[in-house]
């Protein structure tokens, strides 16, 4: 009776439906991208984009906008420079990735330094880099729902043709896939995962909810269509099961909620470990493309 | 005294051989340069973040003056914790330091920094002020014992609306943000009912309870509270649609400030403020910023 009366206020608190609604969009978008992201070797990039858009992120605080359009606004800028230099072979992409991490970074600290003297937002860094889900204004759900809806439908588009591509660009070309044209559409749904990730766990953690439901969806799923089904149901889980944690955690040390950032990333580092105790037990054949193209 | 002033006036002695005092923080450099008048030289650091951002080539600047001052008001409770170590970086016996939460002899773990809301605070610094600067320049010693028993008379008249507020209208509920002017609306006798961990949490700038927040919005949108005091100077999301709901209630608005505001000196800044909080109480007025001195008065 208590646990269904405190189910009924947990869902009746504004500030958790706000936060179980844009997190839940964010973790469903962060499972897909983050199944073809993670299959085709780019968890680097996808952590970079991250970090650039941190400074779009501060932006937004220092300018009283919209945050989501912060984030997403660099984060696409970043996406598209880095499509653009068309850089394929790994190390000099790693290196590029990693000087615009840097570089938007750097911006950010800026970007915050500004935010906390002119308004004295001391909270914008914590905000920004960890996430602050509870604080997530209303105003915010209809743009990120379009913004979900958009990143799921262009990653469903090119879904496919993306596989074949990381594959082999020459098999795709021959199949008259435009190759550019499906990889700049998947870098724009993975800056738009990214800065949904960005507005719910916070940029720095983002990487964790791109990425880790993904990577243990792939240790035991059988078949990509599986894998980002289960990376869906573990973002998802782990989501919501961090605002719940969070929620409840007010009342272990008396008035004082842990940070709902904290609960998330570790349940998730829980559902990875477990997909690795799983697949050491029930063997199967790796989905994950590259890794399965290099045995040949 | 207009003698006293005039004499005082001709003597002044030349800039470079005032001793230089500085307050960290705009209201404790006013208070400062209320008690040295001519004879010492004042200077701030913290002042007002809405028209004076702090360019980062600030710091070997603050570094310079830091070093050359005879005498530092800090405030303490890590609210200028930065300027320990500035003053670390560059020591020498000469320089006095006031650490105003020790001169009130609070405990080092209080929890609400902004210590110049308390009516009791600032006569306290004053007369420290006095007692330092008479060791700096005995010759006026007696000039800045005056003076700062001059301002803390000054003071009355915040004192004494303070004490008609509380005779009409104590236990007046309200919500706040942050605990900026938490000692003044307990001074006013109000009763304050946001949730501590939320004020902490808006303060520190660190993760809010869903339940918190949730309570906080339950005070404005069921009326419990008959105004909502923020601060001015600090603008996030949270603080912005605890606004947005008052506006939509009907419930008054009252912005405080954390530093001096512009041309306000400490007596009329917190009678300013006190006011803003009676308009909102007895008319509901709202004050987003406080318009130009007298003009309150």
């Amino acid at each position: 009776m208590s646990v269904l009366l405190s189910a009924v206020e947990f869902l009746h608190n504004e500030p958790v439906r706000v936060a179980l609604i844009v997190g839940g969009g964010a973790a469903l978008v962060c499972a897909v991208v983050g199944v073809a992201t993670v299959m085709q070797r780019q968890s680097f990039a996808g952590h970079a984009l991250a970090d650039v858009s941190s400074a779009g992120g501060s932006a937004a605080y220092l300018l009283g906008l919209n945050p989501l359009l912060g984030f997403l606004g660099l984060a696409a800028a970043a996406a598209g420079v880095m499509e653009w230099s068309e850089i394929r072979e790994a190390r000099e992409r790693d290196l590029l990735t990693g000087v615009v991490l840097g570089a938007g970074l750097g911006l950010a600290a800026l970007l915050l330094y500004f935010a906390s003297t002119v308004h004295s937002a001391s909270g914008a860094a914590v905000a920004v880099l960890f996430g602050s889900m509870f604080t997530i204004p209303a105003a915010v759900v209809p743009l990120a729902l379009a913004v979900a809806l958009t990143a799921l439908t262009v990653s469903a588009l090119v879904h496919r043709p993306l596989l074949v591509s990381a594959l082999s660009v020459d098999l795709a070309r021959a199949q008259g896939i435009r190759v550019r044209a499906v990889s700049l559409a998947h870098a724009l749904a993975l800056a738009l995962a990214v800065s949904l990730a960005a507005m719910t766990v916070g940029a720095i953690l983002s990487t964790a909810l791109l990425i880790g439901p993904a990577a243990a969806a792939l240790r035991v799923a059988r078949r990509p269509a599986a894998a980002v089904a289960l990376a869906a149901a573990i973002g998802l889980g782990a989501t919501w099961g961090g605002i719940y944690l969070a929620y409840e955690s007010f009342y272990w040390t008396p008035g004082r909620g842990w940070p709902v950032s904290f609960f998330i990333v570790a349940l998730v580092f829980a559902a990875y470990l477990t997909a690795g105790a799983l697949a050491v037990r029930w063997p199967r054949r790796a989905v994950g493309l590259p890794s399965g193209c290099e045995a040949h | 005294m207009a003698l006293v002033l005039l004499i005082a006036g001709c003597s002044a002695p030349q800039e470079r051989g005032r001793p230089l005092a500085i307050g960290v923080e705009s209201q404790y450099a006013d208070v400062l340069s209320q008690i040295g008048g001519p004879y010492i030289r004042v200077r701030s650091i913290l002042s007002n973040p809405n028209t004076d951002p702090h360019a980062f080539e600030a710091n070997p600047t603050v570094a310079r003056e830091v070093s050359g001052a005879a005498l530092v008001v800090i405030n303490g409770l890590g609210y200028d914790a930065w300027i320990t170590r500035i003053m670390a970086a560059s020591p020498t016996a000469r320089r006095q330091v006031i650490d105003v939460r020790r001169l009130l002899g609070r405990p080092a773990d209080t929890v609400n920094p902004h210590l110049w809301y308390d009516p009791r605070t600032m006569p306290v610094v004053a007369a420290a002020a006095a007692r330092a600067f008479s060791a700096l320049d005995p010759a006026h010693a007696v000039y800045f014992a005056t003076q700062a028993q001059r301002f803390s008379a000054s003071l009355n008249t915040w004192r004494a609306a303070l004490e008609a507020f509380r005779a009409h209208h104590g236990g007046t509920a309200v919500a706040v943000t942050e605990p900026v002017a938490n000692a003044l609306l307990r001074a006013a006798g109000c009763r304050i009912l946001t949730p501590r961990a939320l004020q902490l949490a808006v303060m520190n700038g660190t993760d809010p309870a869903p339940q918190d927040v949730a309570a906080q919005r339950a005070l404005l949108r069921d009326h419990r509270v008959q105004v909502l005091v923020y601060n001015q100077q600090v603008t996030d999301p949270l603080t912005a649609s605890f606004l947005q709901l008052a506006r939509a209630e009907h419930i008054p608005v009252v912005g405080v400030y954390e530093t001096l505001p512009q041309g306000y000196h400490y007596q009329d800044w917190m009678l300013a403020e006190l006011q803003a909080l009676r308009a909102a109480v007895t008319r509901g007025v709202s004050t987003r910023r406080l318009g130009p001195p007298g003009h309150a008065r």
